[in-house]
């Protein structure tokens, strides 16, 4: 048996009730990370995660698996470096191989305004724990021999952000290591049960609709991805998100001598390599709102144009795979996490393409917020009520890339 | 197997640095087998396209399928290594980062009412009917050399041919991919020497002796060999099989020696073109549309060769819970290599039916069916395009130090910001700033769009004047700022940052049309350059060049200078006075070099970005998307002194009005330090505390410290503040000329 | 590739109804880039008052930000290969939209195409139509 396959450890699935204390829909990373840390830091196991599909099928299966705390804006830093350290210890404390390695993270800037942007993003990530450093085109040619300098004589390399903890690992199984988790301490996964509606007392919510029958619950969460706004209007909470598709494509598997997470900004394009030798490419998502799935050959046509600008030998690397995903997109780039003003319903949603790397920190505090009735300190920036309060959470800085 | 044609070669292949002879009509894989050799190091080959097994570095390129690759005089073939992966492309030395291919692919684009994907039987027959109703039909079939990639919305049918990508665009495809044959999963089915039925029959044809071949299953037509019966338990031998056993009914093993087995095992529809095209008019027809049995569930063997995934795998992921035909590919990763589940497919479906007792559907399929590099997907393809001014030799013949903004090619510095700085302070220099935004309005209806456009009143301005503006958006967040600059009682000139510019004419048509105002617009932004001449000794240059009277400060008139027609506008960004000469593009070489010349014993210099940036900042001016943030209201830019709440209405007030009531924590302050400048985006600390972040910083040569623009994100407000470990003092600008004496001097 | 030299001409942009019925003089060129807005190439600023008569608003504006050249069928060909649209069919016609990735128009006459793009574009469009 290969290695990827014995290192798995049992999944137990349990009968579904009809009554839960805590029902969560979507079974993607932030749902089974929620329902996980219910279980294990607050002993609450009378839980139940409800999945459309599979779990992991959405974009948590889809995403390009990168882990990175270097944001704009000084609570989305402490966010993510939080998450990117619990990430770090996530192995140790499930004992289930996520395949996490630290790779550090070159952000390149081709022009004066990147540049500023990297040196911004340098000071005010060290500043709230993430450490990077902007480094010269001679130690990025150190760090990654394969990237072209002179950008094919269009984009040269001025320099980069370094961010050193960046990591990846495997999002398959960082959703499994949750769900695995979270099902040993008798949470029930639902699969292939979709949510139509929710039950209402009053104003308050009280239980899901399901395709299988009702299920009552005591808080009702949402941790949907691109469907989020057809779920939070059996609430009647209107979210400030939309739904952008992000396109991201894999080339066959190379011996692995890829070092590292290059991203760019102008470029709009990120790429690293799986343990399998695959070299995973990513883009920004698409300009127009959009819940189709269909993948584009504009897409995959311009960003492998974009990057074998800067990493020519991807040019003789074929491609294997191309898919899309449906992102929640907020109105300021950020995600919202915490009450929404109708009792019994919370969200964690606005995910965008930055859902992957909040996985651990989501679910950790949004279980404290049930648990408690509390907002935890870290998540308050990014409580729906911002926008309203004309408050939000915009980072110019990561407004590029993602 | 050999050769046992004894015909001519038309020329040889290089295979593992091994000039080898091929046949005319042979594929890369064909020439190796008739060499006796195995194209990667064993596992069944099919011919079919179908499977991993076939796959070598063809030219440089790894993971091209050598049966779909025809044999060209000197073409190089490396196989793969037999464990782990092939190295990343080699790259020509000295430069390691360049790509040894070819640089240029060729693209053909071309359209056809009706696409036929597959010329066998089903696909002649879809294309016949379709001619005989009079549609234009196009045949592609991998035999042919057209590898269909994918199928994308359009439809668009991307197909990859030896000389080039060609893209076609059809209103309806027809998919008559046919069937793939079933691999045997079983112990050594990676051993060297075994074949499929159409495999058998190919190398037949093409001349290569299969020597001594065994045929289980479903023979091939007209190829010696022995048929056994039964179903195979084990392929044995060490590298090439050198016996098959086999069961049958009486459920007794019996061995057969042989060097080839060829398998008929069955068929599986070749489908996942059209699996990857749902919601778009795409067909399927013949075998590839049919449902065919599955293979027997497999008990050992190697069921996906291009991930090595064994049967004990998807036994160990069933075990542990992953109980659905998704999960276990997932977390076995069957089917997730270069055929994408061509050969595993059946064996993972039947696998699942066994265990769930549901035959589930095949997963999903995504392009790219047939495999593209990087450069044959992009070719054809440009980034982004990079706009240059008229002034562009200019500036590089000065010494520009050229960079990017905003998408235009504009000078930085011309190698000494101070020295321009202080042309700018002390004398005259010269700015390019052809890039802002140009507008034209006109009608009867400008008044009232431009009222409902901008916070500012705009009724009250009158010809021949001009007035700095801010541009929200609905939720009374700063989005651009410009000039406003009134011609007659109907039309105006309306100028946008750098980075605004390209929204402009978008937003004030889009708007006006909302409101059905009746206004023209036209955009002269890459019509119109632009030039400013500023500095204490600006009038006196604009004079000698024949401004006779330049205008008074936010005052504009069209007037000529230098012998160029220009729109002169005088207003100040930089702090001293400034004349904005707006003129015809093919002119500005003419007025640029005029004015230079004009002011050479003035001491008239050129100024970059680099310099501009910290001249504004002495005199605190916001830059748009530098300084001010996604949700700045003009409050929190401390600007609503350029916002007249009682006008009756404009874009972004209803938002202005409910926000106005709330507490805000977040203002744009300037600050004092003595040294130099820290660098922007430094974090502001209190109390141990980030509480904002500089936006612009600028070691002011006249002040002798720094200046800077920074958020403050906390309340209350302290007088000092730390900033890159040194205390800084909260100051509200300007922090040069506060009286604006100099701009209006 | 011919070289891109200025076209000199006037922008026009008036209401649609007076452009549809607007008579220009016959040396002009005369590009409808939008239903408001023309680029009348060799026109005088007098001949589109004239023919903009009716509509008082309109702005008449000369016009040198243009950049093209007149090509030839087998350069049109040759540039073709570059656009991935497809090129009217009728002529005259005008065509707009992106040819090797920038922005730009063609003016399909019955022998031969004008090639013209605003002028900070051409420096791209020479270098990747080389």
């Amino acid at each position: 048996m290969n290695e990827f396959v014995e290192t798995l450890l049992e999944m137990q699935w349990h009968e579904p009730k009809s009554s839960y204390d805590v029902v969560i829909i979507g079974g993607g990373g932030h749902g089974l990370a929620t329902a996980y840390y219910l279980a294990t830091r607050h002993g609450i196991t009378n839980v139940a995660v409800i999945e459309a599909n599979y779990i992991g099928s959405g974009n948590s299966g889809r995403n390009t698996t990168i882990i990175r705390a270097n944001y704009g804006i000084p609570e989305s830093v402490r966010f993510y470096q939080h998450s990117l350290e619990l990430y770090a210890g996530l192995e140790d404390e499930t004992g289930c191989w996520i395949m996490h390695a630290t790779k550090g993270l070159l952000w390149m800037a081709h022009t004066e305004t990147g540049m500023r942007a990297e040196r911004a993003r340098a000071l005010i990530n060290t500043a709230c724990g993430a450490e990077t450093h902007v480094v010269g085109p001679q130690e990025i040619k150190q760090i990654c021999p394969q990237i072209d300098l002179t950008g094919n004589g269009r984009y040269p390399v001025l320099g980069a952000s370094y961010h050193v903890g960046a990591a990846t690992a495997r999002h398959d199984r960082v959703v499994w290591a949750y769900a695995q988790g979270a099902m040993q301490r008798g949470v029930t996964v639902l699969q292939h049960t979709k949510v139509t509606g929710l039950l209402r007392d009053g104003e308050r919510v009280v239980g899901v609709q399901t395709d299988r029958g009702p299920i009552s619950a005591g808080i009702v969460m949402s941790a949907v991805g691109g469907n989020v706004t057809k779920i939070a209007e059996h609430a009647e909470v209107r979210l400030p998100v939309r739904t952008h598709a992000l396109q991201a494509f894999v080339t066959n598997a190379y011996g692995l001598d890829f070092p590292g997470i290059i991203s760019d900004s102008e470029l709009s394009c990120y790429v690293s390599q799986t343990p399998r030798g695959q070299m995973l490419i990513g883009a920004e998502f698409e300009p127009q709102p959009s819940y189709s799935m269909q993948s584009t050959f504009n897409s995959l046509a311009s960003c492998a144009k974009k990057i074998t600008n800067c990493l020519p030998f991807l040019r003789d690397l074929r491609v294997l795979r191309q898919w899309t995903g449906i992102c929640d997109v907020s109105a300021d780039f950020s995600p919202i996490m915490g009450f929404t003003g109708v009792d019994g319903f919370v969200i964690s949603t606005g995910w965008g393409t930055w859902g992957f790397k909040g996985i651990p920190a989501g679910g950790e505090q949004m279980a404290e917020l049930i648990a408690t009735g509390k907002t935890p300190d870290l998540i308050a920036p990014f409580a729906l009520d911002r926008f309203a309060n004309d408050h939000s959470m915009a980072d110019l800085g990561s407004a590029g890339t993602r | 197997m050999s050769d046992t044609t004894g015909a001519a070669s038309p020329g040889r292949i290089v295979v593992d640095g091994r000039p080898i002879p091929y046949q005319a009509g042979d594929s890369v894989a064909v020439a190796v087998m008739r060499c006796g050799e195995h194209p990667k190091h064993g596992g069944t080959i099919c011919l079919g396209g179908d499977c991993p097994n076939c796959s070598a570095i063809v030219d440089g390129v790894p993971y091209v399928r050598t049966c779909q690759t025809a044999a060209t005089p000197g073409l190089v073939v490396r196989r793969h290594p037999a464990a782990g992966n092939p190295s990343f492309p080699a790259v020509a030395q000295p430069d390691i980062t360049r790509s040894p291919v070819a640089d240029h692919v060729d693209v053909r684009r071309e359209t056809a009412d009706i696409v036929v994907i597959g010329a066998g039987p089903s696909g002649a027959a879809a294309a016949d009917a379709a001619r005989a109703e009079g549609h234009e039909v196009m045949v592609l079939d991998a035999r042919d050399s057209n590898e269909v990639v994918a199928i994308y919305g359009g439809p668009t049918v991307i197909v990859r041919r030896p000389n080039g990508m060609l893209h076609v665009h059809a209103h309806q495809v027809v998919v008559a991919t046919g069937a793939a044959e079933i691999h045997p999963v079983c112990p050594g089915n990676n051993l060297r020497g075994i074949i499929t039925a159409r495999a058998a029959e190919q190398l037949h044809d093409a001349g290569v002796d299969l020597g001594n071949a065994v045929a289980i299953g479903t023979p091939p037509q007209g190829v010696p060999c022995t048929a056994v019966a039964g179903r195979i338990v084990r392929f044995e031998g060490t590298d090439t099989i050198s016996a098959v056993v086999t069961m049958g009914d009486d459920g007794l093993e019996v061995t057969t020696p042989c060097i080839t087995v060829i398998v008929g095992l069955g068929f599986a529809p070749r489908d996942m073109l059209s699996r990857m095209s749902g919601g778009l008019p795409v067909s399927v027809v013949g075998q590839a549309a049919e449902k065919f049995p599955l293979p027997p569930c497999p008990t050992a063997g190697t069921v996906c060769p291009c991930s090595r995934v064994e049967v004990e795998d998807l036994e160990g992921v069933w075990a542990r819970g992953f109980h659905e035909l998704e999960l276990v590919k997932r977390a076995s990763l069957c089917g997730t290599g270069t055929c994408q589940g061509g050969v595993c497919g059946p064996h993972l479906r039947s696998f699942v039916a066994d265990r769930s007792g549901e035959v589930p559907e095949m997963f999903t399929a995504r392009p790219a069916s047939r495999q593209i590099t990087l450069a044959e997907a992009s070719a054809d393809t440009y980034t982004d395009v990079f706009r240059r001014s008229p002034l562009h030799d200019e500036h590089l013949a000065l010494g520009g130090q050229l960079d990017r903004f905003g998408g235009w090619w504009r000078p930085w510095n011309y190698g000494d910001h101070i020295a321009e700085y202080w042309a700018v302070r002390e004398a005259v220099s010269l700015g390019d700033v052809s890039t802002l935004g140009k507008l034209v309005v006109s009608g009867p209806d400008a008044v009232e769009l431009l009222e409902r456009l901008y916070p500012t009143t705009v009724a009250d301005i009158r010809p021949g004047r001009s007035r700095y503006v801010l541009l929200l958006n609905e939720r009374g967040h700063l989005i651009d700022d410009g000039m406003i600059c009134r011609e007659t009682e109907t039309r105006f000139v309306l100028t946008f940052t750098s980075g605004g510019a390209a929204n402009a004419e978008m937003w004030v048509r889009d708007w006006a049309e909302t409101w059905g105002l009746r206004v023209h617009v036209l955009d002269r932004t890459m019509s119109l350059a632009a030039i400013n001449v500023t500095g204490p000794l600006a009038s006196q240059l604009l004079q000698r060049v024949g401004l006779v009277d330049p205008p008074k400060f936010l005052q504009h008139r069209h007037d000529i200078v230098a012998g160029v027609p220009c729109h002169v506008m005088r207003l100040s960004f930089t702090g001293e006075a400034s004349f904005e000469l707006h003129h015809a593009v093919d002119r500005s070489v003419e007025l640029w070099r005029a004015l230079m010349e004009a002011g050479q014993d003035l001491g008239i210099k050129p100024h970059g970005l680099q310099a501009l940036f910290g001249l504004r900042l002495e005199k605190g001016h916001v830059i748009v998307g530098m300084d001010s943030e996604l949700d700045s209201t003009p409050r929190r830019l401390d600007m609503d002194w350029a916002v007249k709440m009682d006008k009756p209405d404009f874009l972004g007030k209803s938002a202005l009005v409910r926000t106005a009531e709330l507490p805000d924590h977040r203002r744009l302050f300037g600050f004092t330090m003595q040294g130099n400048a820290p660098t922007e985006g430094s974090p502001i600390w209190s109390d141990g505390n980030v509480v904002g972040h500089v936006a612009s910083s600028f070691s002011s040569p006249l002040l002798g410290h720094a200046v800077m623009l920074g958020w403050l994100k906390h309340t209350p407000v302290p007088e000092q503040v730390q900033i890159d470990g040194r205390t800084a003092s909260v100051a509200h600008p300007p922090f040069y000329d506060p009286e604006g004496r100099r701009a209006r001097a | 590739m011919p070289a891109l030299e200025t076209l000199h001409g006037l922008r026009v942009v008036a209401s649609p109804a007076v452009l549809d019925t607007a008579l220009w003089p016959d040396n002009a060129t005369v590009l409808r880039l939008a239903p408001d807005d023309v680029f009348a190439i060799g026109a005088t600023a007098e001949q589109a008052a004239h023919a903009t008569a009716a509509d008082p608003d309109a702005i008449i504006a000369d016009e040198s930000g243009f950049v093209g050249c007149w090509l030839d069928a087998g350069q049109l060909e040759t540039v073709a290969t570059h656009i991935e649209w497809h090129l009217p069919t009728q002529r005259p016609a005008l065509a707009q939209g992106y040819v090797a990735g920038v922005p730009a128009k063609l003016w399909l006459d019955t022998d031969r195409a004008l090639l013209l793009c605003a002028s900070p574009y051409a420096a791209d469009l020479i270098e990747r139509l080389k």
